[in-house]
């Protein structure tokens, strides 16, 4: 028993210390980034601006705890500097909950207007592009991701649930970009045509490596990640050709919290994550993340952005839409 | 002054009267054994005077000091220096028999820490247990474990010592021995002693004067 | 007095803990812009018929995963406590080993093995392999990774149980039947208590299981308003959307309150030093042995080996030790503080309950299990709108919030522990204590205490095992950059190789077990012997 209460007393006096430890040279950052990929950018940093990194990372999105419910719950009394986002999504959802703040990073030059919010509440930068993983030696390969509506394809084709990451950004584009009534036509049309529903763009792209099915839409991470491993699979950018709709790129956003406790720091940590430098380590690792600064050195694996058509959208809007096609996907996932 | 006053004393649970109505007064010294069928109210009335059960009506005195009325108890179990033995000992498995005692003398707050150690010694002397104590509980015979209780319930030489019919469970030959140790502690320390049994013969030999309840 | 201010301190203590979290939610959810309004709730009320089917789910599946993990727990520990089954002690560590992973790692291990393209399905004929891997997804998958996750739960609170009886209430028992009459119509009716509460603790734990149904596609309740609230960031709807679970937890306890209340047991003091008494199994001692290791090897060793085979590879421990290893360590010491303090104010709430000191008892019984039942996240959300002042940085910016979340969700565990472990304490040696001029304290500190160690240690290790895995509102307020080991498992599962993470959930099992181990060597050594 006196053991135990000596272990508490060392635990609580522990635990004073470590409230202690966000003083100082420090930065706190929110990181919905995959923690295999950022967290090595994040040791980097503190390695070299010799400031301290205090991370928070998020679960998968199929758990409802993210961190950006943290950061909306903390709004009153912020305790993060900077929010690292997978995705602009979440990124202009803070924005619209009051919970960051302007900052134009000096590193963001040369990153299209397309993947920055006008005001400067959100900078985008190593991005993921939406593609079509097909298996090797497929004869009919997609084009475009109205291939899910082929009859060519009919029961041969997998998605991720539409209800979470970037399946779900990806349906609310697409929502924007058609419309209600063309974008609900194409959900049907992929219902009717027996799409097969899968847990992520990681099983999706695991079950077309597999031969279970003709193609995927998956992240260009996926493709890449699957092709390393040297598996029986290629990756197509969608809907290239003249007149297409090009393909929706997933850029990562960073944003400055609004009323930080460090908010010099948090500012640093924005610059060094805008940078080219840091956007060629993405490109270089197993994120396998676009570059959107130009001439940035990339593996031979992952197209330049400058040579990729892109989908036009304003993500502010797309985030709008996703909230409002939540039921609707629900109910097209349950059927 | 008595040792024990009871005024109207009633205790009831869940609507089944236990205790009634009753006064009673046990003089300093007195032995008092309550006699009477199971389920009469000996044992609820042992502790109304402990102080484990609080009248719903009526008063209890300790040496002239009001310790319970109508519905509250005015002074704790803990403070009444009564002494115990309960029907089924209570004894506490942990500790050994020296253990037992000294717990008692820890929170006696007559006593002395430098005079455990002898007090100790003279009890257990008294109840013949000397080269027991440090035995626990369940290396004891059952003789040596009421004897045993009855040690806890006197070192602290209290005025008053109640038990709970303590020899129900003994043989014979060990009941008889032990009414004969009772009663040299008896005449030893002069305590009054409350004595419950459903037994007439013990009834008669340990107590002075008898109580039959109903 | 001194009772009284003490259990008061106790309650006051789980008021902050627990009901104020619970309070600052519950206003979040009718204070809309300022204005007092129940339109959530009216908004809940007239959800679309899916939620009520994905209630009904979440009922059946842990309905289901009660009645079968509650017979199957309290068997084995029957088998482990009282009888001479050979190897029983490696067998119940072995069998408790899935207590130690959050639930959804099991379902991981399972889909491992059985998937398409899992190990069992590699082996097997396709017809069957496809048989398996369709029944993986949906209720039969969920039922069956709740049961094993959860039976060793009811066994542990069995076994803690069956400690405390006084083995002559048995030998009385077997004077004039055998010994299968004995335990069926003297031992289990004991025990009780003990019983109902695992049963209902698989039932509340499955209830408000998100992770498990996600991951295998079954809608439930708790994934339907969550992923709703997820998707508008609306924490009034999360805490509205908790209330039909809080409303079932209700039902549940009242059921149970009027099914033990004809069933309290006041004892005689028990025999000391008495043994616990073994039932002999004679030549059912083999085939029993067998069973139960053929059920080990199908619930732990199989799903275990699994997650070992994905680890195997040349540097996924190095890794998974560089990366985690001061996780690992916080875990530990979290845990550790974790349990002593759940330990400390559940004693004083369970005594509270089981003695009916004050008139509260049933309130406070009632907040413990409806603060168990909540999902973390609102519980977090909770705690964060609480505690997330500049006044309480000091607090809010260290581990101590973790410990809050534990506090806050597990109370009901060591609480309820406590009392079950109370039923066998004969009220008398207190009381004799009592009369002898001990003050409460001193009663407790060395009567009480002492006499229920077996099931207070018990409730200490059931603390830690569900401290260490917990994964629900500590993942919301952990400081950053001090996650705990299961939380650094879950961030890293996206992307994280198979072979890392299934390397640092080996180490969780692992380190869970040595620290378990170590306690158990320690109060062996140290502790009373009775």
């Amino acid at each position: 028993m006196g053991l135990l209460l000596l272990v508490v007393i060392v635990a609580i006096a522990g635990m004073v210390w470590t409230a202690s430890r966000r003083n100082g040279n420090v930065v706190v950052v929110y990181v919905s980034e995959d923690q295999v990929f950022s967290e090595p950018i994040l040791k980097d940093f503190e390695r070299d601006s010799g400031m301290r990194v205090l991370a928070v990372y998020d679960t998968e999105e199929t758990k409802s705890a993210g961190v950006v419910n943290r950061l909306i719950a903390e709004k009153a009394n912020p305790q993060a500097d900077v929010y690292w986002a997978n995705e602009p999504i979440r990124a202009e959802v803070l924005r619209q909950q009051g919970v960051s703040s302007v900052y134009r990073s000096p590193s963001a030059e040369g990153i299209p207007d397309q993947f920055r919010e006008p005001h400067g509440y959100w900078t985008g930068f190593s991005a993921r592009a939406r593609m079509l993983i097909v298996a090797n030696g497929s004869v009919d390969k997609p084009g475009s991701v109205l291939a899910y509506t082929d009859p060519r394809f009919r029961g041969k084709t997998v998605i991720a649930n539409p209800l979470f990451g970037t399946t779900t950004a990806h349906m609310a584009a697409l929502f924007t970009v058609w419309g209600d009534e063309r974008a609900n036509a194409f959900l049907d049309a992929m219902r009717r045509n027996d799409v097969h529903l899968a847990s992520s763009n990681g099983d999706s792209a695991d079950q077309v490596a597999a031969g279970n099915f003709e193609f995927a839409l998956v992240d260009s991470d996926d493709v890449y990640n699957r092709r390393k491993q040297g598996r029986p699979v290629e990756g197509i950018y969608p809907d290239q050709e003249g007149g297409g709709l090009g393909c929706f790129i997933v850029p990562n956003a960073v944003l400055l919290v609004k009323d930080s406790p460090h908010p010099q720091a948090g500012k640093k940590l924005i610059d060094y994550l805008l940078s080219p430098a840091t956007e060629k380590k993405l490109a270089n690792s197993d994120a396998a993340q676009i570059p959107l600064h130009p001439g940035v050195e990339t593996p031979v694996d992952i197209r330049r952005l400058e040579t990729l058509k892109v989908m036009s959208v304003d993500y502010a809007q797309v985030a709008a839409k996703m909230q409002a096609i939540q039921p609707l996907l629900k109910d097209w996932a349950g059927r | 002054m008595n040792a024990i006053e009871l005024r109207a004393v009633t205790k009831a649970y869940d609507g089944r009267t236990a205790v009634a109505d009753i006064t009673l007064s046990i003089e300093r010294g007195e032995r008092v054994a309550l006699a009477g069928p199971s389920g009469c109210g000996k044992t609820t009335l042992l502790r109304l005077v402990a102080g484990l059960e609080v009248p719903d009506s009526g008063t209890i005195r300790i040496n002239g000091t009001l310790v319970a009325e109508h519905g509250r108890n005015l002074v704790e179990p803990e403070q009444r220096h009564i002494g115990m033995v309960f029907q089924d000992l209570a004894l506490w498995p942990h500790m050994t028999v020296h253990g037992h005692l000294d717990f008692v003398l820890r929170y006696d707050k007559r006593s002395q820490p430098a005079d455990r150690p002898s007090r100790i010694r003279e009890i257990l002397e008294m109840v013949r247990l000397s080269d027991r104590g440090r035995a626990k509980p369940g290396e004891l015979s059952g003789g040596e474990q009421q004897r045993v209780a009855l040690a806890r319930a006197l070192i602290a030489k209290p005025t008053i010592v109640l038990m709970d019919e303590p020899l129900s469970s003994l043989d014979p030959e060990l009941s008889l021995h032990l009414r004969g140790e009772i009663l040299r502690l008896h005449a030893e320390l002069s305590f009054a002693l409350v004595y419950v049994t459903h037994s007439r013969e013990e009834a008669a030999d340990l107590g002075s004067r008898v109580i039959h309840m109903l | 007095m001194q009772r009284r201010l003490t259990l008061l301190l106790a309650v006051l203590a789980l008021a902050v803990v627990g009901l104020l979290p619970l309070v600052a939610m519950v206003v979040t959810s009718v204070f809309v812009s300022g204005k007092l309004t129940l339109a959530i709730y009216t908004k809940l009320l007239s959800n679309p018929l899916q939620y009520w089917i994905a209630l009904g789910h979440s009922l059946t599946l842990a309905t289901l995963s009660a009645v079968c993990a509650t017979p199957l727990g309290v068997a084995l520990g029957l088998l482990f406590g009282k009888t001479d089954l050979p190897f029983r002690r490696t067998l119940t560590v072995l069998l408790g080993i899935p207590l130690l992973l959050p639930p959804y790692v099991l379902a991981i291990c399972w889909f491992n093995l059985l998937a398409s393209g899992g190990l069992l399905a590699q082996g097997a004929p396709v017809q069957l392999a496809g048989l398996l891997s369709h029944a993986l997804y949906g209720l039969p998958g969920c039922w069956w990774v709740m049961v094993s996750a959860l039976a060793p739960a009811v066994m542990i609170l069995t076994l803690v149980s069956l400690h405390a009886i006084d083995p002559r209430l048995e030998e009385a028992g077997r004077l004039v039947a055998r010994w299968p009459v004995v335990l069926y119509r003297i031992t289990l009716p004991l025990v009780l208590p003990g019983i109902l509460f695992g049963g209902l603790l698989v039932f509340l734990l499955t209830l408000g299981e998100v992770g498990v149904p996600v991951f295998l596609r079954y809608p439930v309740y708790a994934v339907e308003t969550l992923t709703q609230f997820s998707a508008f960031y609306d924490f009034g709807a999360a805490t509205a959307a908790a209330m039909p679970l809080l409303l079932v937890t209700l039902l549940m306890l009242t059921l149970e309150r009027r099914f033990l209340r004809a069933k309290v047991y006041n004892l005689r003091p028990s025999t000391p030093g008495r043994r616990m008494l073994r039932v002999p199994l004679g030549r059912w001692r083999i085939p029993a042995f067998l069973s139960v290791s053929l059920l080990g090897a199908v619930m732990v060793v199989l799903p275990i080996a699994a997650l070992v085979v994905a680890s195997l590879s040349p540097f996924a421990y190095w890794e998974a030790w560089r990366q985690a290893a001061s996780s690992l360590g916080r875990s530990l010491v979290l845990a550790a503080t974790g349990a002593t303090l759940l330990m400390l104010l559940g004693f004083f709430c369970g005594y509270l309950i089981r003695t009916r000191t004050m008139r509260l008892w049933r309130a406070l019984d009632t907040l413990t299990l409806l603060l168990f039942t909540l999902p973390g996240t609102v519980i977090g959300m909770g705690l964060i709108a609480l505690w997330n002042r500049p006044g309480t940085a000091f607090v809010y910016a260290s581990a101590a919030m973790v410990i809050l979340a534990y506090l806050a969700q597990y109370i009901a565990l060591t609480s309820r522990i406590t009392v079950a472990t109370l039923f066998n304490v004969p009220q008398s040696l207190e009381e004799a204590a009592q009369i002898a001029g001990a003050p409460w304290l001193a009663r407790i500190r060395h009567i009480v205490v002492p006499v229920g160690l077996p099931g207070l240690v018990g409730g200490w290790l059931i603390g830690f095992i569900f401290c260490m895995r917990d994964l629900g509102a500590s993942m919301l307020v952990y400081p950053p950059g001090q996650e705990t080991l299961s939380v650094r498992i879950l961030t890293l599962m996206a992307n994280g190789t198979p072979s890392l993470i299934s390397a640092l959930c080996v180490m969780l099992v692992a380190v869970a077990l040595s620290a378990l181990g170590l306690l158990g060597l320690f109060f062996r050594t140290a502790a009373p012997r009775r």
